[in-house]
């Protein structure tokens, strides 16, 4: 590690925050998709349209403006309702405007999938005599996921990257790392190349269990 | 006998837990303000992580001096530099020491202590370069600058026939100073002189032109207070005064510089 100036385990810290900021916002974030999805495709009019809302606000504007809002927008908001400073911790407003920005992606993606699936299936489902929620589950789904595992993958590889913009409101994760490294040693090549290294290792692990996935999904499908 | 005995020893035990509790009163009373205090931290020698992860630098160094001075209990953080304003008047941090120019634009958001340090900035260009650096001199020559600073918003102003690069950093700058992009790159004489100027790269290069401050390049660096903190403030500019007078302003800036900043 002396070629990063003993900078190593301060990158290796700022991996590890990066790949839970990750993860947490995948599992909040395809919350947020699901749900966006729902109000997508409701009768209501009301909540179909708060649901386009949603993911045409969240994906219409900079995510690192979304950060601002929820971080210091959320702080000040908070404030003016308690009448007191309210602390937002940055790990968590990072996961949650991560999560907003991802929930939007996956929303569309969720509701292609499901469109995607032809009006036929459901209506042999029915015929076949099971209900509206197991034909849900036994017949569109199955085949929703398979459409929809590649775009999630991709957007989930986006997320990844996507979490140096946190680095913006003091979360200590890898890109901000890179930044103190390559301040304090005064060698931002190696250290934004050790970074870039580490963000395709990451990205390489996850490329390779999506593709392990998909060919799971796609395990029964002829040729 | 021995009655008396255990009770003299329980009047002892009295009298020193009163001591105790009235001591620990006193100095909870003493220690009983806690600042949050924001930084930059990827900027030596005035605030910078070292590969523990602990803050360092000479902002550093003063605001634990003025801490002290202030009797208060002190966290210091680092905070990227294009949240630090943000985050002050979210309330996420009370003070900013971290060398910030004091300028007419953030004095609309923020309120800036007495003066702590002179900003002088300068131009770096080839060795041999000529030392007329006026915008005439310097018509259709690229410029490296970074984002946001005094001397970008000096360059913005007065070099119009130039060919301004902005950079996020001053190191991007730099870079692409040794790399041939830029002719000229603009900012703080202090940080090149201890960053820049002291690596192999900048062999070749030298300080061009004079030393360049006031008007838009800044009355100096203050102490940042949300606007109407006034107590803080005052507290601040006395505590400011104090490590003056005492010396200790001058004991940490000769821990980093071979020169004064004020």
């Amino acid at each position: 590690m002396n070629i990063l100036h003993g900078f190593g385990s301060q990158l290796l810290l700022g991996a590890l925050a990066t790949v839970q900021l990750a993860l947490a916002s995948l599992v909040v974030g395809s919350l947020f998709g699901v749900t966006g999805c729902w109000l997508q495709l409701r009768q209501n009019r009301l909540l179909r349209g708060a649901g386009y809302l949603y993911a045409a606000l969240i994906r219409g504007i900079p995510d690192l403006l979304v950060v601002f809002a929820v971080y210091f927008g959320g702080s000040l908001t908070l404030a003016k309702l308690t009448g007191r400073y309210v602390e937002i911790d940055a790990f968590a407003a990072g996961v949650f405007a991560l999560s907003l920005s991802f929930g939007a992606y996956a929303a569309e993606i969720a509701r292609g999938a499901l469109l995607s699936v032809n009006a036929g299936q459901r209506e042999a489902a029915w015929t076949l005599g099971l209900s509206r929620t197991q034909a849900l589950w036994t017949v569109i789904l199955p085949q929703a996921a398979r459409t929809a595992l590649a775009p999630f993958g991709n957007q989930s590889i986006v997320l990844l990257k996507q979490t140096s913009i946190v680095s913006i409101v003091g979360c200590d994760e890898l890109m901000r790392k890179a930044a103190e490294a390559s301040g304090a040693t005064r060698q931002p090549f190696t250290m934004y190349l050790a970074v870039a290294l580490i963000y395709l290792v990451l990205t390489g692990a996850a490329t390779l269990l999506l593709e392990r996935t998909e060919r799971r999904a796609s395990r029964y499908l002829g040729a | 006998m021995t009655v008396s005995m255990s009770k003299s020893r329980l009047d002892r035990r009295f009298a020193l837990t009163l001591l105790l509790g009235a001591g620990l009163a006193l100095s909870a009373q003493a220690q009983s303000v806690s600042y949050r205090i924001a930084t930059e931290g990827t900027y030596p020698p005035w605030s910078f992580k070292d590969a523990q992860g602990g803050l360092q630098g000479w902002d550093v160094d003063i605001a634990h001096a003025l801490c002290e001075k202030m009797k208060a209990r002190c966290e210091i953080v680092a905070q990227d530099w294009d949240g630090i304003i943000p985050g002050l008047m979210a309330r996420k941090f009370d003070l900013i020491v971290a060398s910030m120019a004091i300028t007419e634009q953030r004095r609309q958001r923020v309120d800036f202590s007495d003066k702590y340090k002179e900003t002088i900035s300068r131009f770096v260009a080839k060795k041999g370069a000529p030392e007329d650096t006026g915008p005439d001199a310097l018509k259709g020559k690229r410029i490296g600058v970074q984002r946001g600073s005094i001397q970008a918003a000096y360059l913005s102003q007065n070099y119009k026939s130039s060919d301004l690069k902005f950079y996020d950093t001053p190191q991007a700058a730099e870079l692409d100073l040794v790399a041939g992009r830029v002719d000229y790159i603009f900012g703080n004489m202090v940080t090149y002189f201890i960053g820049f100027m002291k690596t192999p790269e900048a062999a070749s290069f030298a300080f061009v032109g004079p030393e360049l401050k006031g008007g838009l390049l800044g009355d100096g660096n203050g102490i940042a207070v949300r606007k109407g903190d006034t107590a803080l403030l005052e507290k601040v500019n006395a505590a400011l005064a104090a490590i003056r007078a005492d010396g200790t302003y001058d004991r940490i800036t000769a821990k980093y510089f071979p020169f004064k900043l004020m």
